[in-house]
């Protein structure tokens, strides 16, 4: 079963992921709200994917996703942005993310994006 | 398309063959003839068991091309009654929230009709009803080597929520998008929803149930419907499936209680 660290600034979002994703057979490894939980948590818990918001406080997303690529070359990101963020999708994945999701999302095409990245 | 002679079948309380000429201007069916300019609203559609082209001009026609049908309804959408537009667009870019890797820029024409707006190029005709879109904004995406303004609009393709893009010089990227804002505006629900309906209209939007809905925002059945009837009755959702709540009577409480037996075990465990 994959296991995926859910990272987002809102507690909302992050019911709504773990919902879809444990419905979809995706075991729920973790939650982090800013990307310093999101890197210390990938540290204990080595999830085998992380779906990472970009926005957030204390750390961004694309600073957090630096770090965890520090620690794990081969980490599995995928970024959930919202419109109008392209610029900040488009650093990401040069720097490693393998691929992204555009709030607000449809359930069953983010679970078709992420089983695509788990199975990478 | 130069002057088209073709056999094509005609709907009118059931399917016969007619004969239909399509010009310069306009198409004459048997005796009728159709000005293009006359035609508001085009769409293939099904009728009576088969695909046919559904005409509006003034009063509605249903023909069936036959194998010409794709070709005859891509003539028709480009000289139809509309507003046209020389862009560039992208569709789909995303789907669901997702980008669609194997989508393409398109050269061709963003076209308004009375009801619909359409992406208009020589491989596509895609079809957007006023009813099925579902916001509209500017966006900066990287086209070719370079930052660009697109207009980017998002809308209904069946069940699922589409984004599309339009690249095109600026002053027509501000005309569309206060084109289309104005009919968005015409479709918006004169109350304001609450921070809850909003996390409910998310979720709903995202694909969850009533049951997951309830569980996640910790709200009774009761109140959940209650919500529901409010966005019905402000056009922002439709019913789809009515959830029923039973209790057992006694016949049923019954057949738990020989079922309860036979889970305990067999012999009186």
């Amino acid at each position: 079963m994959v296991r995926v660290l859910i990272v987002d600034d809102t507690a909302f979002m992050r019911k709504l992921l773990k919902n879809i994703l444990f419905s979809a057979g995706f075991d729920i490894a973790g939650e982090a709200e800013n990307g310093k939980q999101a890197v210390e948590l990938y540290k204990q818990l080595k999830p085998d994917l992380v779906t990472m918001d970009i926005v957030m406080p204390e750390m961004n997303g694309i600073e957090a996703l630096k770090e965890i690529k520090k620690i794990d070359p081969s980490a599995k990101v995928v970024m959930c942005t919202a419109v109008g963020q392209e610029q900040m999708v488009k650093m990401a994945i040069k720097l490693g993310a393998k691929g992204y999701i555009v709030k607000p999302f449809q359930a069953p095409k983010v679970i078709e994006e992420l089983k695509k990245v788990a199975r990478v | 398309m130069p002057e088209t002679r073709l056999l094509a079948e005609i709907f009118d309380k059931e399917w016969r063959k007619v004969e239909v000429l399509i010009g310069e201007k306009n198409m004459t069916i048997g005796k009728e003839v159709v000005e293009f300019k006359a035609i508001s609203d085009l769409e293939l559609t099904q009728c009576a068991g088969r695909e046919c082209i559904r005409i509006k001009a003034g009063r509605e026609i249903y023909l069936n091309f036959g194998e010409k049908q794709r070709s005859v309804l891509k003539f028709l959408a480009f000289n139809m009654k509309s507003d046209k537009f020389a862009v560039y667009f992208l569709s789909p870019a995303l789907r669901g929230g997702v980008l669609v890797s194997d989508s393409k820029w398109d050269k061709g024409y963003f076209s308004i009709t009375e009801s619909a707006v359409w992406f208009l190029s020589p491989e596509r005709q895609i079809k957007i009803p006023f009813s099925s879109l579902g916001s509209v904004s500017k966006d900066k995406r990287t086209v070719g080597d370079k930052q660009r303004l697109v207009l980017s609009i998002t809308h209904m393709e069946g069940k699922e929520v589409v984004t599309s893009f339009i690249l095109c010089p600026e002053t027509t990227l501000e005309l569309l998008q206060e084109y289309l804002k104005r009919i968005l505006e015409q479709q918006k629900p004169k109350e304001k929803l609450s921070e809850l309906e909003e996390q409910i209209l998310t979720m709903v939007y995202t694909g969850l149930d009533s049951v997951n809905i309830e569980s996640i925002l910790g709200i009774s059945t009761d109140e959940l419907n209650r919500i529901y009837e409010k966005f019905v009755s402000l056009g922002i959702a439709r019913v789809v499936k009515v959830r029923k709540e039973i209790e057992l009577t006694p016949k049923g409480v019954a057949i738990v209680s020989e079922s309860a037996k036979k889970l305990g075990g067999g012999k009186g465990g």
